[in-house]
């Protein structure tokens, strides 16, 4: 029933393959498994769904093994987990030797003839999967209801009114079972109202009502709680009383507050202190003019130094005084996951101090432990270390980009073909959109390329005119005369209430008319549970198949990050008609001056969209724009 | 009689005083000329015996490696860690070199690249040549990244491109192969100094300059030795024949 069965190295080298019946090629799909779950630390639950079918693995982490099953999703076979299990302790049994004498030589030399051992394995778990006959149904007289006499079901009505058991008899046999129950306990609880009760054969409904609601009152009065009077029963059936609230009787003077404060009551306002000069700016200004910042100039770049990338922890490890120790320091003691667990635990909560998703920390924790166990510690490294080291490793990977990130190739390849390379800035309210909109552009005009912004965010009061300001700002620091009579920077908007779409594609339009290598789109900040806002991003997106979709996430979110991602990707893949929908291609992580070395939010962003981190904003100014460096991240998240 | 031999001792003593302290003092500068010639040898001998082998994934890396060493076709997956053994370069000779596989992944390239690069004699950059068209951009970026690093600057072990795959009949040769990445490193040069300088304060191209200011960038302008084979892992005959990598065995027992 499986499709197939590789063993393989961690180097590459296949070491042996068992090829199910009509079943295809292996590669494709182990391929898929290795490049999404391993490589992206995502290692936590052992199995993955590729297409059609589902691939379960085993890591072997001492001899550096990989055991993938593949079988067809909509099977569920029982038994493959067990099957694993067995051939990965049968496979490492045979061939242990030459594992540790030959190395990698014994890998790529071996023949691993394995096939009857796995047939007899796999017979085995099959064998054991269908052992389990199904269950009989118990007969008639192994029943508890054959053991009860027929007296003890015959209910009388008014024996214990706190049970009301209802007329049984009446109904089906679907009350049989609550019968039984109601009668095994009647008959256990056995005389506790006197049986003289059950001789009385009826008793009026009126009375039954009373007894009952004195024993609820009695149960209250012994809770202490303050009973109501009780109505009695009698003057319920003359007729309706009239409700009384507690505070009906008063009048309307009691429930009148408004003398002991000034709510609503204008005079009574104390007069407040207003000082124009003090709210306006105590300078000179003329009404109406929107003043420059003063900034320094362009040639002073700050460098920030956030921290000096630390060397990874040495491996000396301490000298223990117990033998145990002793021997996990000479380097042979593998390491399990009892060992592991306190250190991962440790280390997750760091990571989350760190600002780091919990979820995140939690799966990253799981991979780490996958990756580790079984393996043989080296000589002098103590369990810490090794942990320590390897949720390192894990980190750079994850910050590693998958794919190329380097935008201005790409906008000199588009600038070959004659069209604007179009970017688009998404994200929630308040991140940084235009703010690193303008940095971007400025570091594009820096390099000669000119630039249209797209002014798509026609909801909020001032995007557009923020955007004009930075607009005059860039074109004053790089005329037109320094740059060969052309226009670096301009600004094209439609002023406020249009559709974002319909101005970004007119924008483009505008852009490839006139030239110009890159159209910057800012759009308006969204939450991402709105969901008719997020159509309409999702709308602006598919319709201008925009080059680079870069979502804008602030440093300091914390768990928000990984709902804000998720969402917008399933927003975007959700709303486009295309085949492979467009999601996000990067990430800009802004504000990361202001945490010091939280910067858990940047491991996040990338292990939920596995995007690169395109840019870091770290500051207001124009050169306030880096690119990651993974180890120096890493540094900081990783010190104490 | 007891006195002439008292001063005898008292006299020699001091005169046998210095020639022990020179002797001690001759004894301790030869055991640490030992140390220090020692240290010498052993550095020398064993430091940089490696040959890498580079290159994107899927690019005929490790079963590259498999021809190699054992002449078998052997079928592969991704690599996630890094294989190494004893390469003998030919029969006769006794020089032997580390043939070193590193992973392509992108998470994993540079860090094992990191690993292994103070020990490289020499790099083997292994290239589809079916896919190179498609992938242009991201060979050269490799490339880039490994000829601006330090320590290979420093070293400058020969490189040599390997052009696999070149039993398909749609791969590109070798010399169009070479032009394609000169120029696709002549705009990256530009485009990689100007990009954003990164968090700690370096930049990210690195401080070196490839090749001369100025000029179109040439291969002949690195300074070690390029040179570009063609070769073909899986072999014109299929997985039983052998495969197709004369060129790349003669280039290795040259540098070996």
């Amino acid at each position: 029933m499986l499709d197939f069965f590789t063993i393989f190295s961690k180097g590459g080298l296949v070491l042996w393959c068992f090829q199910g019946v009509r079943g295809p090629v292996a590669t494709a799909p182990v391929n898929a498994l290795i490049r999404s779950v391993l490589l992206q630390e995502r290692g936590g639950n052992n199995s993955f769904n590729h297409e059609a079918l589902t691939l379960k693995y085993k890591l072997d982490n001492q001899f550096e093994l990989v055991f993938v099953v593949g079988f067809q999703k909509i099977l569920t076979l029982t038994y493959v987990d067990k099957l694993i299990d067995d051939v990965h302790k049968e496979f490492r049994d045979k061939y242990r030797n030459e594992f540790q004498q030959k190395g990698t030589l014994g890998l790529l030399n071996g023949t691993f003839d394995f096939k009857e051992d796995f047939m007899r394995l796999l017979r085995d778990a099959e064998e054991s999967s269908k052992a389990r006959a199904p269950t009989v149904m118990k007969t008639f007289e192994q029943s508890q209801k054959s053991q009860k006499t027929v007296k003890c079901m015959i209910e009388t009505r008014g024996e214990k009114p706190k049970e009301k058991v209802k007329n049984k008899k009446n109904k089906g046999s679907k009350k049989e079972g609550m019968e039984a129950v109601t009668a095994a306990s009647k008959a256990s609880t056995g005389d506790r109202q006197p049986s003289a009760a059950g001789d009385r054969e009826e008793l009026t409904k009126d009375e039954i009502l009373q007894k009952n609601r004195e024993e609820f009152f009695k149960r209250h009065m012994k809770a202490g709680e303050k009973s109501r009077s009780p109505k009695p029963e009698a003057q319920k059936e003359k007729g309706k009383k009239p409700r009384v609230w507690d505070l009906g009787n008063s009048n309307a003077k009691v429930l009148d507050y408004s003398n002991s404060a000034t709510n609503g009551s204008v005079e009574a306002c104390p007069v407040e202190e207003f000082d124009p000069d003090l709210a306006l700016g105590g300078r000179n200004r003329e009404p109406g003019r929107l003043y420059d910042l003063e900034y320094e100039s362009d040639e002073e770049i700050e460098e920030k130094v956030i921290q000096n990338p630390s060397k990874p922890s040495a491996k000396k490890g301490g000298l223990g005084g117990m033998f145990g120790m002793l021997k996990g320091l000479v380097g042979s003691k593998s390491l399990t996951r009892e060992d592991m667990d306190p250190i991962l635990e440790k280390m997750k909560d760091h990571l989350i101090a760190k600002n780091v998703a919990a979820e995140i920390a939690v799966q990253l924790c799981e991979s780490v432990a996958k990756k580790l166990e079984g393996r043989v510690m080296g000589t002098f490294t103590t369990v810490t270390s090794t942990v320590k080291q390897a949720l390192q490793e894990a980190l750079v990977q994850i910050l590693q980009p998958q794919r190329r990130v380097d935008v201005l190739r790409d906008v000199m390849d588009a600038q070959r073909h004659r069209r604007p390379y179009v970017v688009t800035f998404c994200g929630v309210n308040g991140v940084g959109k235009s703010t690193n909109l303008a940095k971007i552009s400025f570091w594009l005009i820096e390099n000669g390329f000119s630039v249209l912004i797209a002014a798509c965010d026609t909801f909020r009061a001032g995007a557009v005119e923020q955007l004009r300001t930075h607009t005059r700002r860039l074109n004053a620091l790089h005329p037109p005369e320094s740059h060969g009579g052309r226009t670096m920077v301009q600004l094209y908007e439609k002023g406020y209430g249009k559709d974002a779409a319909g101005i970004a594609m007119e924008a483009i339009s505008y852009a490839r008319n006139q030239g110009f290598d890159v159209v910057l789109v800012d759009t308006a900040g969204r939450m991402q549970d709105n969901a008719p806002l997020m159509t309409a991003l999702a709308k602006l997106i598919a319709v201008n198949a925009p080059d680079l979709v870069l979502f804008v996430g602030e440093a300091l979110v914390g768990n928000e990050a990984v709902d804000q991602l998720v969402k917008f990707n399933k927003a975007l893949a959700d709303h486009s008609m295309a085949q492979t929908p467009r999601l996000i291609d990067g990430i800009v992580l802004t504000k990361f001056d202001t945490i010091d070395d939280k910067v858990g939010a940047a491991i996040s962003m990338t292990y939920i969209t596995s995007k690169p981190i395109v840019f870091v904003g770290t500051g207001q100014t124009y050169c306030d724009l880096r690119s990651l460096n993974a180890k120096a991240v890493v540094a900081a998240l990783m010190k104490a | 009689m007891a006195g002439s031999s008292e001063p005898q001792p008292e006299a020699l003593r001091p005169a046998m005083a210095a020639p022990a302290l020179l002797s001690v003092l001759l004894a301790l500068l030869a055991v640490a000329v030992t140390i220090l010639l020692w240290r010498l040898v052993q550095g020398r001998r064993s430091r940089r015996r490696a040959v890498l082998l580079l290159g994107l994934c899927d690019a005929g890396k490790t079963l590259l490696f498999a021809r190699l060493l054992t002449g078998r076709y052997r079928d592969t997956q991704t690599s996630i860690t890094e294989s190494s053994a004893l390469y003998r370069v030919s029969k006769d000779k006794s020089a032997n070199v580390t043939l070193i596989d590193l992973p392509g992944h992108e998470s994993l390239r540079l860090h094992f690249l990191e690993r292994f690069k103070a020990a490289a004699r020499a790099i083997v950059f292994v290239v589809d040549s079916v896919a190179f068209q498609r992938e242009v951009k991201d060979v050269a970026e490799f490339l880039y990244q490994v000829l601006v690093d330090g320590t290979v600057l420093k070293n400058a072990p020969a490189l040599l491109i390997a052009c696999n795959k070149q039993d398909v009949t749609m791969a590109k040769s070798s010399k169009l192969i070479q032009q394609q990445l000169e120029k696709e490193l002549n705009t990256l040069r530009v485009t990689r100094s100007a990009a954003p300088s990164s968090l700690d304060g370096s930049a990210t191209g690195g401080p070196a300059q490839l090749g001369k200011k100025g000029k179109d960038f040439d291969f002949s302008q690195l300074p070690m030795k390029v040179e570009f084979v063609e070769c073909s892992a899986r072999g014109s005959k299929g997985e039983d024949g052998d495969a197709d990598c004369e060129a790349l065995e003669k280039w290795l027992a040259k540098i070996a």
